[in-house]
């Protein structure tokens, strides 16, 4: 039953990681990410994917105070930022991330403030939805480790 | 390095077992090549197990201010068993680097960090510790990579990093230590060599070795406060810039690096303003930077040696040793000159490749026979020198006009270069002129022209600040270096280019000794030289140099001024010719001399040969009262001479020889002759 239900969990885990890839989410340096993941850091994933979050919204907050300032003129520093918004969502494999920082950074390069307006949107919301796909993913990952754990000690 | 000195203390340990486990003081450069070595000649099969798992252990550090990113990386080089540093911020990793000098095999660091930019990281690497930095960046963009590149990374990866690519930064660690260690047997050989030459005339020089480091440390005051005039025309020197894919330190880029580091100061030169100032496309910060360090190991080594040689200027007797040490100092005045900038870079470039053990495009294939014919052709041109110390008084007061400019400029000239500098150019053509003459008398003279002066002379270019240095003892110094360049140049032309040149590069060589050959040559060579000339101005960077440093250095040096005396006195066509190949030269470094000559000389540039004739038509009595000087000097040379030298001693005859006793004899009063009639006249025009 309990094995079961991590089989479950675990398809669960692929069917979702299946969506992400398909609709172009992540690809396959996520899966880098996965597969550094060993027994000396067992929550890599979760780990590095916050850190992620926590970084991005940072950015994400700079970005667009520095798209209101009525008097803003630094498009040179909203490069830089994407630019470590793109090296840190490449990192963990976020495509669609990365790939509207790149839209955004041609923007900002064109001094285009209505297109990096339009770009902060548009990456604000491929963010959440990555976050909240991700925390999806993690969450059906917790269940599983759970599940594997209760599982553990009724094998002895 | 860890993993690498691991490796050679298990090597050594196998071998011999001195090895102390890891702590081995033991460079991780030497290291690694004695791992290999001992690898190929599978001598120890048990290094191979252990160089197998090389990378294992390799101190890497890494440095972004993106912690996502750096907890990845952090997570991939850990899992490439490598021991890893991570730290956020640039400005600690420096310090981190600082403090820990030796604990890093390699750098891997973000280009864009707030706190400084990873290409200033970079460049901070490469000139203190001299890791290899591997650059990343999100920023793929050729542009961005073409930055990195620039600045001397080893390697720019791109965003997102691979497991694969970092497993493989262990190449990075090992290929510059290959790399360095090829430079290191090179130069090593070639310093072998010298050092052993040298390590025999020391002891017999010693004694006189005081005065010479007098000499030198004044020379490198002055060369400080030189540096910054020269650049300008530095810079102008090289038209002929070319790049090259594979970074060839070819002599034009050397002549770059050079004018380079001067413009900037030699203890100001950082790899990367060098690399601005060259503004060579394809030349990375780290090719830069590596010459940089090669180029101060190698000023620091020709410094030390020559204190000790300098020394040699008293003792004219030593027979073969002699000559060596002239050679070495010689090499010595070159790169002071170098780096004070008046050096003609090319001859540099030569020298270089030489010292260096690395075949310049340009030169002759046999190595050591242009050390050997530089140093014989300096042995004896340098006693000239001496001699001519006696002689420099009288000479510097005979003539009238000169002398009156004289003192001003080498006043001012000595104490600080723009001054003196400044004086030059107000004087009329006709002090200029005279400078020039003079500057030929006076370094014959005056064999006490300081290595200051003379470099200040060739910074400026105004070979007329001759200030006649009061410091005899700095003449040696000063005067083989000019010797040097000469020969230096020849050897080198003669590979490139044509016949002529290669007329030219005996000439040079045998310059002093060989009056016979000049003599005989003279009448050959007007035709050839007149081509060099020519050649000079469009052929080749390096001959264009050679007309630099030739030019230049009559004036300046005595050597030089011996082969313009040769020429002016035995044949005045040849004079002429001379004249030619000379102009070309003092175009390319002399713009205040142009101007001096001015309505004669300046003119040159463009149309070169023909202009020249009518110089020469004027200079010609000039030049021969040059001959008259240095007579002297070459008659001295002969009965020494002749044992130093052994290219030429054939050569040398004492048909130059007694004419040069007469000349010698009769000197002063020509020269006085020269100075009322021939130097107003000169003047006048």
């Amino acid at each position: 039953m309990l094995g079961l239900g991590v089989d479950r969990l675990r398809a669960d885990m692929n069917r979702l990681l299946a969506l992400l890839f398909h609709q172009g989410v992540l690809d396959e340096q996520f899966l880098q990410l996965q597969q550094l993941q060993d027994e000396s850091s067992p929550n890599f994933v979760s780990e590095v994917v916050n850190i992620y979050f926590h970084e991005s919204e940072k950015l994400l907050r700079n970005l667009r105070g520095l798209l209101m300032d009525k008097e803003f003129s630094d498009y040179k520093k909203i490069g830089i930022h994407l630019n470590q918004f793109m090296g840190s969502s490449s990192s963990i494999g976020a495509k669609r991330v990365r790939n509207v920082c790149v839209a955004f950074r041609a923007a900002s390069e064109q001094n285009n403030r209505a297109g990096c307006l339009r770009a902060l949107e548009l990456l604000e919301h491929e963010y959440c939805y990555l976050k909240n796909k991700l925390h999806e993913l993690f969450h059906i990952e917790q269940q599983r480790v759970l599940a594997a754990g209760v599982r553990y000690p009724m094998q002895h | 390095m860890a993993a690498m000195q691991r490796v050679v203390a298990a090597a050594q340990s196998s071998v011999s077992t001195s090895g102390g486990g890891g702590g081995g003081g033991a460079t991780s450069y030497a290291s690694s090549k004695g791992v290999a070595a001992s690898c190929a000649s599978g001598a120890a099969t048990e290094l191979v197990v252990i160089s197998d798992q090389f990378p294992v252990g390799l101190r890497v550090l890494v440095v972004d201010d993106d912690v996502t990113c750096l907890r990845i990386l952090e997570q991939m080089l850990r899992r490439c068993r490598y021991q890893v540093t991570t730290c956020s911020q640039a400005t600690v990793a420096l310090n981190l680097l600082r403090e820990r000098k030796g604990c890093f095999d390699v750098v891997l660091s973000d280009v864009h960090m707030p706190d400084m930019d990873g290409f200033k990281l970079l460049e901070l690497v490469g000139l203190e510790m001299d890791l290899p930095v591997i650059m990343m960046s999100a920023d793929g963009r050729t542009s961005a990579v073409m930055r990195g590149i620039r600045h001397g990374a080893c390697d720019y990866l791109i965003k997102p990093i691979r497991e694969e690519e970092l497993k493989n930064i262990w190449q990075h660690v090992v290929r510059k230590k290959w790399n360095e260690n090829k430079e290191v047997e090179h130069s090593g050989s070639v310093e072998e060599n010298d050092r052993h030459k040298r390590g025999n005339d020391d002891s017999e020089y010693a004694s006189s070795a005081n005065e010479g480091s007098d000499g030198i440390l004044k020379a490198q005051k002055k060369r400080s406060n030189v540096k910054d005039e020269d650049d300008g025309e530095l810079e102008n020197d090289d038209p002929s810039t070319s790049k090259k894919p594979r970074v060839v330190w070819s002599v034009e880029l050397h002549q770059q690096f050079v004018s380079a580091v001067n413009q900037l100061g030699l203890d100001k030169a950082v790899p990367k303003r060098i690399l601005e100032l060259m503004n060579v496309p394809g030349l990375t910060r780290e090719n830069v930077a590596s010459h940089l360090q090669k180029f101060r190991l190698y000023l620091k080594r020709l410094s030390g040696v020559a204190q000790q040689q300098s020394g040699v200027s008293n003792s004219i007797c030593g027979p073969v040793d002699p000559n060596v040490k002239l050679g070495s100092l010689g090499r010595f005045d070159i790169q002071a000159l170098a780096a004070s900038g008046q050096i003609p870079p090319q001859t540099l470039a030569a020298l270089h490749a030489e010292l260096l053990g690395r075949p310049t495009a340009n030169l002759i294939p046999g190595m050591d026979q242009p050390t050997l014919l530089q140093a014989s052709v300096q042995g004896p041109k340098r006693i000239p020198i001496e001699h001519g110390v006696a002689f420099g008084q009288p000479l510097v007061k005979c003539p009238s006009n000169v002398s009156k400019h004289f003192p001003q400029s080498m006043i001012s000239s000595v104490e600080d270069v723009s001054s003196g500098f400044g004086v030059w150019p107000s004087n009329n053509l006709n002090t200029v002129v005279p400078s020039s003459n003079l500057s030929g008398l006076s370094t014959q003279n005056s064999n006490m022209l300081m290595d200051i002066l003379q470099q200040q002379q060739r910074q400026q270019q105004q070979s007329q600040q001759q200030s006649m240095p009061p410091e005899p003892s700095r003449t040696i110094n000063v005067q083989p270096s000019c010797l040097v360049v000469p020969s230096q140049s020849a050897s080198f032309q003669a590979g490139n280019s044509p016949a002529s040149v290669s007329q030219n590069c005996s000439f040079n060589r045998n310059s002093v000794i060989d009056y016979s050959l000049l003599s005989s040559q003279s009448n050959n060579s007007l035709v050839n030289i007149g081509h060099f000339s020519n050649g000079d101005l469009k052929t080749t960077g390096a001959l264009s140099g050679y007309s630099g440093p030739g030019p230049i250095s009559p004036s300046v040096s005595s050597c030089s001024g011996n082969a313009d005396s040769s020429m002016g006195r035995q044949v005045q066509s040849s004079t002429i010719t001379f004249g030619n190949a000379r102009q070309p030269g003092f175009v390319h470094n002399m713009h205040d001399i142009q101007g001096s000559y001015g309505s004669k000389t300046g003119e040159v540039l463009d149309q070169g040969p023909l202009q020249n004739l009518g110089f020469v038509g004027k200079g010609t009595c000039i030049p021969s009262r040059f001959a008259v000087d240095e007579f002297e000097s070459p008659m001295s040379n002969m009965n020494h001479g002749k044992l130093f030298m052994e290219n030429n001693g054939i050569r040398v005859k004492q048909e130059p020889s007694v004419g040069f006793m007469d000349n010698a004899k009769v000197g002063i009063p020509i020269l006085q002759q020269f100075s009322s009639n021939d130097i107003m006249s000169v003047f006048t025009e």
